[in-house]
């Protein structure tokens, strides 16, 4: 049963910021656009580069450093290859100032 | 009942696959035909020199989708087979063998293949080149864990080979035509950052000179430089560039040696008939007539190619952009300048890590190449692609982000 995990603080993620946590054993990022929080796994489908680290993000999109995917962080799905598989995303909240993802 | 028109796409390669996809996802549902002469199912070969070479990657990994997609889009697949001849009159490609296959709309996808090197001793065991899968295999096989070896020509397929064999533990000398490391897309201020980062790796090199011959006793033994000097090797890897794969277009005044011609939708002058990729020399609105062999192009021409043989017209007008991976420093590079007035460096070529944008004449932003440096390259997209003239200041400032830099109107 997916509950929600604290990984950190709310105020980590600055606006149009996207930052990874270790959560069970996933790279999962949070971002925040608009003051709305985003969390999908931090590791492009494409091979494997961290979206977190230099990943540009455009509204709702995150576009890798690495080879220019570009992926929709509310849905997973790819906007632009080269990437083909979507990446997973996860429920997001602040609970009183705590990060909390559900996995 | 389905369209019943067929698509031929020649060219089993990124820039095929990704034409095939966006066709499916735009909503074809005619025939497709997706001919490659290898045996592989479309693959990418960027890990080639890097990843893959080094044995860090298999090959089902490196493949752009899934070989099981083909099948289950309805996609036909002739991997393994030369197209022989196009005859565009009657609509149809030949196939070895002799299968002749009608189409409504040819997309033209065949790269290019790597320009031989013409001296004494080329065809020894233990000279390669690396274009495909199988290349890149036989080279790992032949270095083992530590030969000498001697890569010919630094542009970025012997730079990148020269970084994973040394990462591989092998001793690698380079022996390039010009002055310094991939002088001819970077000039001489990057390029030699690039060549220090290399001898600090333990590279030695050699500039300003080329192979005479490669001797040895029906396996190589030593390279010989026009120079003078003898290079003790167990393998040398030719990398010198390649030339276009036009073949197909014999017949049509289209084989041109600089690639197939295309205009801004890249169609051919033969109507219905597309080309895409290495192979295919494009009229880039901004920078005019240029053929280019990055993989993010390969990929972006492949899905407005697609679109365009269902008619919808679209000009291609990517900026250009790609990377290359040495040791564990990423390069990456958008746009198109030939030749430039002035360079404008945001960060530190002496620490390498910087954006330097390359200016013509009148200002305009041609180019942007970046050394350990994210985000700012792709960032010059837009610069670039309406060929603006930005502020020096705020171009070296790294607190100005580039994008405020595009004027609002017309966006």
């Amino acid at each position: 049963m997916a509950e929600f995990m604290t990984v950190g603080r709310s105020d980590d993620i600055g606006e149009g910021e996207a930052k990874a946590f270790p959560v069970g054993g996933n790279e999962i990022a949070v971002s925040r656009v608009g003051g709305t929080l985003y969390a999908f796994s931090d590791i492009c489908t494409h091979r494997a580069c961290n979206l977190s680290m230099g990943g540009e993000i455009d509204a709702t999109s995150i576009t890798c450093e690495c080879h220019g995917s570009m992926f929709d962080m509310v849905t997973g799905e790819v906007l632009e290859g080269p990437a083909t598989e979507a990446i997973a995303t996860f429920p997001v909240r602040d609970e009183g100032g705590e990060l909390q993802v559900e996995v | 009942m389905a369209e019943g028109r067929t698509f031929v796409v020649v060219g089993a390669s990124l820039t095929g696959a990704s034409a095939v996809a966006t066709l499916r996802s735009e909503g074809f549902d005619g025939r497709i035909v997706l001919i490659g002469a290898e045996e592989h199912p479309p693959y990418e070969r960027p890990p080639l020199s890097k990843e893959y070479l080094r044995g860090g990657e298999t090959a089902e990994k490196i493949l752009v989708r899934p070989a099981a997609w083909y099948a289950e889009h309805d996609v036909d697949t002739r991997f393994g087979t030369l197209v022989t001849q196009l005859d565009a009159h009657g609509r149809s490609v030949v196939l070895a063998g002799g299968e002749r296959l009608r189409f409504d709309a040819l997309l033209v996808a065949t790269g290019g293949r790597n320009r031989r090197i013409d001296a004494p001793g080329a065809e020894l065991a233990g000279v390669f080149d690396l274009r495909g899968m199988d290349d890149a295999d036989a080279i790992r096989t032949a270095v083992g864990g530590g030969a000498r070896v001697v890569c010919v020509g630094m542009g970025f397929i012997g730079a990148e080979v020269a970084a994973s064999l040394r990462m591989m533990g092998c001793d690698v000398t380079v022996v390039e035509i010009f002055e310094t490391a991939l002088y001819r897309v970077l000039g001489g201020e990057i390029g030699r950052v690039l060549e220090a980062v290399h001898r600090d790796q333990g590279v030695t090199m050699h500039f300003n000179d080329v192979v005479a011959r490669f001797e040895g006793d029906g396996r190589l033994e030593r390279v010989v430089t026009s120079g003078g000097t003898a290079i003790d090797a167990d393998v040398a890897i030719v990398g010198i560039g390649t030339s276009p794969a036009v073949e197909l277009m014999a017949g049509t005044g289209l084989d041109r040696p600089d690639g197939i011609p295309v205009g801004l939708t890249l169609e051919t002058s033969i109507p219905g008939v597309f080309a895409a990729g290495d192979v295919a020399r494009h009229d880039h609105p901004v920078f005019g007539p240029l053929r280019v062999e990055h993989f993010d192009n390969a990929l972006k021409m492949g899905e407005t190619a697609a679109r365009n043989m269902l008619g919808a017209g679209e000009v291609f007008d990517d900026p250009h952009w790609f990377w290359s991976d040495q040791y564990d420093m990423q390069i990456q590079m958008a746009g198109y300048a030939p030749t430039w007035e002035r360079m404008v460096v945001r960060g530190s070529l002496e620490e390498r890590s910087f954006c330097a944008f390359l200016l013509d004449g009148a200002g305009v932003l041609r180019s942007a190449v970046s050394i350990a440096w994210p985000r700012d390259v792709r960032r010059s997209f837009d610069l670039i692609r309406r060929a603006i003239r930005p502020d020096a200041d705020a171009l070296a400032d790294p607190d100005v982000d580039l994008r405020t830099l595009v004027p609002d109107e017309g966006r």
